[in-house]
């Protein structure tokens, strides 16, 4: 679970980089940049974080 | 009587007179009269008696006879005084740049404090040597690799003399065009010409820089983090995370050829560090805060957090001070210079810094006390320091109300950003470093693409591009997408790269002491001695 967070998280990061090839208008990269942030805050909110919190050391 | 009145008429008169008559057409200016050497060489010095008589009005001192002559024979030329000026220009950046660098420096006793006087009596010791050693540690991974990694590509800097000598830069190429990736110029500041006192400056001020941005970490796993995997983590943190994501902001890399790329504004413009220094530093400590978990008793088994109250708020504030004073080093010295290429905005960039910083501070005061009745004063400070992380990347590039308007923001976001990694995300952070550096070190980054206002002049251009910084507010979307590919770039792979090596440790060294050694507090167990010997510290305190 924790891997699959940091694979989405760094999914984010790609997304955002691929944005400077596929197009050039400036409200299309922007698009894609806040897909890419978008994406990469649930890898590390939504699933890396969960992921900690379901073997929290509290929990025991 | 009469004469005189006689008089004073006729003077009226002549001066109305010469008042309304049309202007006489104005004359030429003067051509330009070449100086030759014999004219330089006309200038008298001062006598040497005088000069034996002392200088108490300062007028003999700093003269002619001050400028070196490279050649005693042919005595002083123009080229003598030309090339003083020159020096001149440089010393003036030189010591301008190496001051504000120790002022930075200084910003790690600030960073100490804060932190240990929020952490409990019984780790000060253990706070405090990991604040102390961060210095040694980062300092000598960024020696040895580190900067090679972030400056050994960047390809010149007019402000320092050139240091010429950091101009390869490696990388790839897509979307057909150059991607630059990490600089190779710089090991142990001898490789490829580096012994060079520009160089010298260079290193002695990012050094500091990324110093800061290693102390951040400490914050976060405070309490319960083994002294070993802290030694590790900072030194990997020193050579290669921070000094990647420098070099592709201020190296010459990537996303500062944005702009020059492709047509995104100026390229990433990050005038002193919001996400190079203090983002990556939140984003580290938040996958170091993850892997190293909570620590005992911050929640009960329904997940309801516990306040931890630090040992000493008289020193978090003391340190907030510091910090805000080493602030003058981090913002205005990043122009590298006070003379040349829109330096002098060094005053501008100053006064943004404790504005923000200020409004910072008011912004997380009345959150507190209209939400929970009290202006806590712990909050407060991270409200100054959240403040200050806003403002510095945009502080070269903001006009006083911008600065303003991007403190105050700052202050409420850090007091929001607290409450929700503590109750939501349940990332235990001692001194509240992820939301301080994190969270508004993106804001700031963002900030830059809405509030820079086009004024700035730094040689009339920025990262190659020409032009000034101008955000969202006042005509340019492209910044803020470059902007936006930073923030992107820092939690997608600054946050990544720095949990991957969190993980490794874990996996290596192990991140966590002992429960035993954290219920009776690290000082004994990891460092053989207690913060304060004489004070009998209450049990589970």
């Amino acid at each position: 679970m924790v891997l699959a967070g940091v694979v989405i998280t760094f999914l984010g990061f790609v997304i955002s980089v691929m944005s400077l090839g596929m197009t050039s208008s400036v409200s299309g990269r922007m698009v894609m940049v806040l897909i890419g942030l978008a994406v990469s805050l649930v890898g590390i909110i939504g699933v890396i974080n969960r992921a900690f919190l379901k073997n929290a050391l509290w929990r025991k | 009587m009469k004469k005189t009145i006689l008089l004073i008429t006729f003077a009226l008169n002549a001066s109305m007179a010469l008042a309304q008559a049309p202007a006489a057409p104005a004359a030429p200016p003067p051509a330009p009269v070449p100086i030759t050497d014999a004219d330089i060489r006309a200038v008298e010095a001062p006598k040497a008696d005088d000069r034996l008589k002392g200088d108490p009005g300062a007028s003999i001192t700093g003269t002619v006879a001050d400028i070196s002559v490279a050649d005693s024979k042919k005595g002083m030329t123009v080229a003598d005084v030309l090339n003083q000026i020159g020096q001149n220009k440089i010393a003036i950046n030189f010591t301008w740049t190496l001051i504000t660098g120790f002022l930075v420096m200084f910003m790690q006793a600030g960073f100490a404090i804060v932190e240990t006087g929020l952490c409990r009596a019984k780790n000060a010791n253990h706070t405090m040597m990991m604040n102390f050693m961060v210095y040694g540690v980062g300092m000598l991974a960024y020696y040895l690799i580190g900067f090679t990694i972030q400056m050994g590509g960047v390809g010149g800097s007019a402000n320092l003399g050139g240091v010429n000598p950091l101009n390869t830069e490696w990388g790839i190429t897509l979307f057909g065009k150059s991607f630059g990736l990490f600089g190779q110029h710089g090991l142990f500041l001898t490789q490829g010409g580096t012994y060079d006192v520009g160089v010298m400056v260079m290193f002695l001020f990012q050094m500091v820089f990324m110093d800061t941005a290693l102390t951040i970490v400490t914050g976060t796993c405070a309490e319960r983090w083994k002294y070993a995997a802290f030694i590790v983590a900072s030194f990997v943190m020193g050579a290669f995370i921070y000094p990647l994501f420098a070099n592709w902001a201020w190296g010459n890399g990537w996303l500062a050829n944005l702009g020059a790329n492709f047509g995104l504004g100026k390229g990433y413009s990050d005038f002193a560090g919001s996400g190079v220094v203090h983002a990556v530093g939140g984003l580290t400590a938040l996958a170091g805060g993850l892997i190293v978990g909570p620590r005992l008793g911050k929640y009960n088994r329904d997940g309801k957090p516990n306040a931890i109250v630090g040992h000493d708020i008289v020193i978090v504030l003391t340190g907030c001070f510091i910090l805000a004073f080493g602030w003058f080093g981090f913002n205005p010295g990043s122009t590298l210079g006070a003379s040349g290429n829109g330096a002098l905005r060094i005053s501008s960039v100053a006064v943004n810094t404790m504005l923000a910083g200020m409004t910072g501070g008011f912004g997380a005061m009345f959150y507190m006390w209209t939400r929970y009745g009290k202006p806590d004063a712990s909050m407060s400070g991270n409200g100054l320091l959240a403040g200050l992380v806003a403002i510095t990347a945009p502080s070269g590039f903001v006009n006083t109300i911008g600065a303003s308007i991007i403190g105050l923001i700052a202050g409420v976001l850090v007091c929001l950003s607290v409450e929700f990694v503590d109750r939501v995300m349940k990332v235990d952070d001692p001194v509240g470093a992820i939301s301080v550096h994190g969270v508004n070190g993106l804001w700031g980054v963002i900030s830059v693409g809405l509030f820079a206002d086009g004024k700035s002049n730094y040689g009339g251009s920025w990262n190659g591009v020409t032009g000034s910084v101008t955000g969202l507010f006042y005509g340019d979307a492209g910044q803020l997408v470059a902007q936006l590919i930073g923030v992107a770039t820092l939690i997608g792979f600054v946050f990544t790269f720095s949990f991957v090596v969190f993980w490794l440790i874990e996996l290596i060294v192990g991140n966590r002491v002992a429960a035993k050694v954290e219920l009776e507090g690290l000082d004994i167990p990891e460092m053989g001695q207690l913060g304060y010997p004489e004070f009998e510290l209450k049990a589970g305190a």
